[in-house]
């Protein structure tokens, strides 16, 4: 039986690398890919996932278009660095065939999730915004999904935006913390082992072998010359696709459980803090909120060998 | 058949009530929905109040709740001005109908869609309903023909503190996404139903001897509000702040001053909360957002409220 899925993102390159993980698992029934800023604008994140199910084969996935703005703050900082201008690593690709369903995002994984109770797992792979909206719209959905499994934050490392926070978190600290405390089962995949996983040079050069592992190397150029600069490092961080991979087999991570809260304001703002004592004299701001499951270990080796093994699948 | 159509987003307590009167009655115009929203009172009471109040017109239009809370405060009701139910307590019977749904922020967003550039909103409560909308379908903002906003006090004091106006003040980030939306919006200040605008006890008399249902209910539930005017803010007068935005939506000639100018909204710390920072001297050469009400016809505004009450 395959399991439902919802990716929310900002293509963004290891977005194009986990939709495209996710499309070629046989386990995995993408449902819809709703969009949101961060990597780059909302615009081209819809344009880059509807050129993304055009070049799966999966153009009848739906592609709804998200939140252009985060709940409260500005988003004023596109990280053409990372990603390129063009959101995948300046591969210039052409214009996508097909367009945005008429509903939005939001109102798209409500109406969804609402119909199939039980059965969607939400991937959010970018700012959490437009689940934050989603839980406005009708609350009942924490109680409807199958689960939330999430690409975000950091419980036990530094951000990747400065020493507090991770990008998606950081974008929209303010929707991150009610996704974080909505009482949903929900797991994050945060920085704690996405940057324990690296994608070197002669590993994404061996998935060429496809077209599709051929379109990853393609983008994943830019993406590498970033990790130099950035990170020193000859190769990719696994971002994204850590969530899917999740998704596939969890037994890949260990995990802890507790509550996190999101901090939304000072120096600190966008900062996944995990409580990972529970036991307090007095009440916090921790107190009585639900636990959720965060990724703090990963087995690299057979991420990486279970992500090419789909990659590289006839 | 009307020619003009209102959707009425309210946190229906007293003045609010009016308003509602003010745009069922009005022979031209047809009030497609009615949005409730937390503020004055809580989101039930205000419902509540907002279907008592449609039966008293002897209306059919379909009230839908929304947001309990504002984005990320939490609610902060104002019995202690309208009474503990909202409208004066004189405890009104419960209304026959139930609410048309709970979906407030999606029958915004479908019904505008549907009828992009016909539909005014009028707001008479905090913005949530409707920045939850605008997060949702960012379209909203060109699909609203035209937005009136009561909320905020453009250069002048506040009512619920000295930097801002109650409206503003429960959902301040709400308002600043309403605001910088792109939404054709005039905003009408809480200082324009105050003084001159405010309705004397000859005036009240009078429209007491309307002897309709409708001026009797208008006056009975506004009577905490009026006592508290009088003790908190020094106003022997009723101010009918809701109404007044009512009737600029209703006959814009009420408005005798309105500019575009930038205006913010301070999020940032507890004392400037909520506060409407109008740049009247474009003093920050920023492009100008909304436009601001600046004066009002105070004989034009009593006058339609008298007829829409008789």
């Amino acid at each position: 039986m395959t399991r439902k899925i919802i990716i929310d993102t900002d293509p963004g390159i290891d977005d194009a690398m986990a939709i495209l993980f996710a499309f070629a698992a046989p386990e995995l029934e993408v449902v819809g890919l709703t969009t949101i800023f961060g990597n780059v604008q909302t615009h081209l994140a819809t344009q880059n996932a509807l050129r993304l199910v055009e070049f799966a084969g999966r153009a009848h996935t739906p592609v709804a278009h998200g939140a252009e703005q985060p709940l409260v703050i500005p988003y004023d900082r596109i990280p053409e660095i990372v990603h390129g201008a063009d959101g995948l690593g300046n591969t210039h690709q052409p214009a996508p065939e097909g367009q945005a369903i008429e509903r939005t995002a939001a109102q798209f994984i409500v109406e969804t999730v609402m119909q199939h109770p039980g059965e969607i797992t939400l991937v959010p792979v970018g700012p959490l915004t437009n689940l934050a909206l989603a839980l406005d719209l009708e609350p009942r959905i924490v109680n409807h999904v199958q689960e939330v499994v999430l690409m975000g934050g950091a419980a036990t490392v530094n951000g990747n935006v400065n020493p507090a926070a991770e990008a998606n978190i950081w974008h929209d600290p303010h929707a991150a913390d009610q996704v974080f405390t909505a009482g949903w089962p929900l797991t994050m995949v945060g920085l704690d082992v996405t940057m324990a996983t690296t994608m070197d040079e002669a590993y994404l050069a061996g998935l060429r072998a496809t077209r599709t592992g051929d379109y990853i190397y393609q983008i994943s150029r830019f993406y590498q010359q970033f990790h130099k600069l950035a990170h020193n490092l000859d190769g990719c961080h696994t971002h994204d696709p850590s969530a899917i991979a999740y998704l596939l087999d969890p037994t890949l991570f260990t995990t802890e459980r507790g509550p996190i809260r999101v901090i939304t304001d000072g120096i600190a703002a966008g900062q996944t803090l995990l409580d990972r004592r529970r036991a307090w004299l007095a009440p916090n701001a921790w107190s009585d909120l639900p636990e959720v499951t965060v990724c703090t270990g990963v087995d690299a080796e057979r991420l990486l060998d279970l992500y090419r093994a789909c990659i590289l699948r006839p | 058949m009307p020619h003009r159509r209102l959707i009425i987003d309210t946190d229906t307590a007293s003045d609010d009530a009016v308003a509602l009167i003010m745009a069922l009655r009005w022979p031209d115009v047809q009030v497609d929905a009615i949005t409730v929203v937390h503020g004055n009172v809580p989101l039930e009471q205000g419902s509540l109040n907002a279907r008592y109040t449609v039966e008293l017109c002897a209306a059919k239009t379909p009230v839908y709740e929304g947001a309990a809370r504002p984005l990320l405060r939490a609610a902060a009701h104002a019995e202690w001005f309208h009474g503990p139910d909202g409208l004066g307590d004189m405890r009104y019977p419960a209304p026959r109908r139930a609410p048309a749904g709970q979906d407030a922020v999606q029958q915004l967003i479908r019904r505008f869609g549907e009828a992009p550039g016909e539909i005014t909103l009028v707001t008479l409560g905090p913005l949530t309903n409707i920045a939850l909308a605008l997060g949702v379908e960012p379209r909203l903002a060109h699909w609203v023909k035209e937005c009136y906003v009561m909320g905020g006090a453009a250069c002048c004091v506040g009512n619920v503190t000295p930097a801002a106006e109650y409206n503003i003040w429960c959902d301040p980030e709400a308002a600043r996404i309403v605001f910088h939306s792109g939404m054709k919006i005039l905003m009408v200040g809480w200082e324009h139903c105050r003084g001159q605008a405010t309705l004397s006890a000859e005036e009240r008399a009078a429209i007491y001897r309307l002897a309709t249902e409708r001026a009797c209910f208008a006056m009975d539930c506004n009577r905490a509000a009026l006592q508290a005017g009088r003790e908190l803010q020094g106003e022997t007068g009723l101010m009918l702040p809701d109404p007044v935005t009512m009737a600029i939506a209703l006959d814009p000639a009420v408005c005798t001053g309105r500019r575009p100018h930038f205006v913010d909204v301070a999020c940032a710390d507890e004392l400037t909360r909520g506060m409407t920072v109008v740049d009247q001297l474009n003093v920050t050469g920023k492009t100008p957002n909304i436009e601001v009400c600046w004066a009002i016809d105070f004989e034009r505004w009593k006058a339609i409220l008298v007829e829409m009450l008789s």
